[in-house]
């Protein structure tokens, strides 16, 4: 049925029963007719919320004046009128209005577009490109904070900090040193030349003539304690300090092998090494492996106690019967019905003639129903339903 | 004329459900008066329904959960097919609630 049609049964519906229940409103003393029209008023209001009635609701009738209501005012043609209300009269300015004067850019001829504004100087490049041959002005100024830009956070630290690297330096291996920290240096040394702060040349100075810079932070490798990596014939195991067979091969036979020592966990003995990982049963054990050589305590973790099973604890529970309704159907209903006010809530109200069943197929009549699906109330006079169970 | 108190439960009659209850609740209305107004919808669309309204429906799906209890049955139905003459709407999930309509009669 279409929603139109379902509005005309519904707008006629409660034409009725404001019909059938006025003279309990108007007689006996009931509230009156106003409630009633109230009643109405509201009632339309609420299936035009829901969506159940659309569009204006029209009768067939002509609207009733509703007695007490405001009186629409009549003017005598025959007399001249003298309204209170007050026009202005329409002038040039307010039928026409100025439009403002619009000069169009000219669009330039495609070759004659000058195109220094966007030329934006971004530094020396390796390659060559356009604004970059020898022959132009490349004049590059060094980048120098505006008076109105705060000193840079890192001027403000304490003097006797380490001093760190210069990260703007990209390093290539195999370009000379000048040719190295000559790529962006001119644009950002201004920033980096504060007090406090060394550069990258200053720094390798103080160090050894190979140039190499110790690591600064992070747990430190000390020399003394060198893994001796063991080539089998196809994988590496790294010695531990245990028997090995006869087909290893030491990789770093010039350096001396040393044992790294336990610290943590319970000690083994020899003889019960296995390959397994955390064969031995002890929770979580935390320990920083941020600080360098830094021996676990000398507390060894107590183990976690094993679960105990549960039918050693329950043996004598298991004499009692198990609850009547465990397994009941009715469990599976509620749970659908407590999902029907989330979602849509879908529903048939009808009338039925017959329900029939045979095996596991349902068949039944239904007459004079309303189904409410998706939103939209679809009024039916006969439906057939078949069911698969 | 015997009704059903079944289509209480549509949208229409719980908007007139509701503005009852929000009359009755503000004093303008005596709960009697509003009880006589919800007898009165009953009858009127029931009559609505035999009268006026012309269509025929087929619906089809799975039966998960049947029941019969006082002369009321009630269906669920889930991946539900509804074939109307205008169209047709497929439904996950779905309640039909029926009553005897030989008591109607009697």
């Amino acid at each position: 049925m279409a929603a139109s049609s379902t509005s005309q049964v519904y707008i006629q519906v409660i034409d009725d029963v404001m019909i059938k229940v006025r003279d309990e409103f108007v007689n006996n003393g009931g509230p009156g007719d106003e409630v009633l029209k109230e009643l109405q008023s509201i009632w339309e209001s609420k299936m035009l919320q829901a969506g159940a009635i659309v569009g204006p609701i029209e009768r067939s009738g002509a609207p009733k004046p509703t007695p007490g209501g405001p009186i629409t005012p009549v003017h005598d043609l025959n007399m001249p009128y003298e309204g209170t209300e007050e026009y202005e009269t329409p002038t040039a300015e307010m039928l026409f209005p100025p439009t403002p004067l619009q000069t169009p850019l000219q669009t330039p001829l495609p070759g004659t577009v000058d195109n220094s504004m966007y030329n934006i100087p971004t530094g020396p490049s390796d390659y060559p490109s356009a604004g970059n041959e020898p022959g132009e002005n490349n004049e590059i100024k060094g980048g120098r904070p505006g008076p109105y830009m705060q000193p840079p956070p890192w001027t403000s630290q304490n003097q006797n900090q380490r001093a760190p690297l210069d990260v703007n330096v990209a390093y290539v291996e195999g370009r000379d040193a000048a040719e190295r920290g000559a790529s962006n240096q001119p644009l950002t040394q201004d920033f980096f030349m504060s007090s406090g702060k060394r550069k990258r040349d200053e720094i390798a100075s103080q160090y050894n003539a190979g140039g190499y810079i110790p690591q600064q932070d992070g747990a430190g490798d000390a020399d003394s304690q060198i893994f001796e990596i063991e080539v089998y014939g196809g994988g590496i195991s790294i010695d531990a300090g245990h028997s090995t067979s006869n087909g290893k091969m030491p990789a770093h036979s010039d350096r001396p092998a040393s044992q790294i020592p336990q610290f943590d966990g319970p000690i083994p003995y020899d003889d019960d090494v296995v390959s397994t990982p955390n064969m031995y049963n002890y929770g979580v054990f935390n320990e920083d492996y941020n600080i360098a050589n830094t021996p676990a305590s000398s507390d060894v973790p107590a183990s976690t106690p094993a679960p105990v099973a549960q039918n050693e604890v329950d043996e004598e529970d298991d004499d009692d019967d198990e609850p009547l309704n465990e397994n009941d159907d009715d469990d599976d209903l509620d749970d659908l019905d407590q999902g029907e006010d989330q979602n849509t809530h879908h529903l048939v109200l009808a009338q039925f003639d017959k329900v029939t069943r045979t095996k596991s197929r349902w068949k039944c009549t239904l007459k004079d129903g309303i189904m409410h699906i998706n939103n939209k109330d679809i009024l039916f006079n006969k439906a057939t339903g078949e069911f698969e169970f | 004329m015997a009704t059903f108190e079944l289509y209480r439960r549509s949208t229409i009659g719980m908007c007139l459900t509701e503005t009852l209850d929000e009359m009755v609740q503000n004093g303008t209305l005596s709960p009697e008066l509003a009880i006589q107004v919800l007898v009165q919808f009953d009858k009127s669309m029931t009559e609505a329904l035999e009268t006026q309204v012309k269509s025929k429906v087929s619906i089809k799906g799975h039966l998960h959960t049947y029941r019969f209890c006082d002369n009321v049955w009630t269906f669920i139905l889930q991946d539900a097919l509804f074939k109307n003459e205008d169209s047709q709407e497929n439904v996950g999930r779905v309640k039909i609630v029926a009553c005897d309509s030989k008591l109607l009669t009697q």
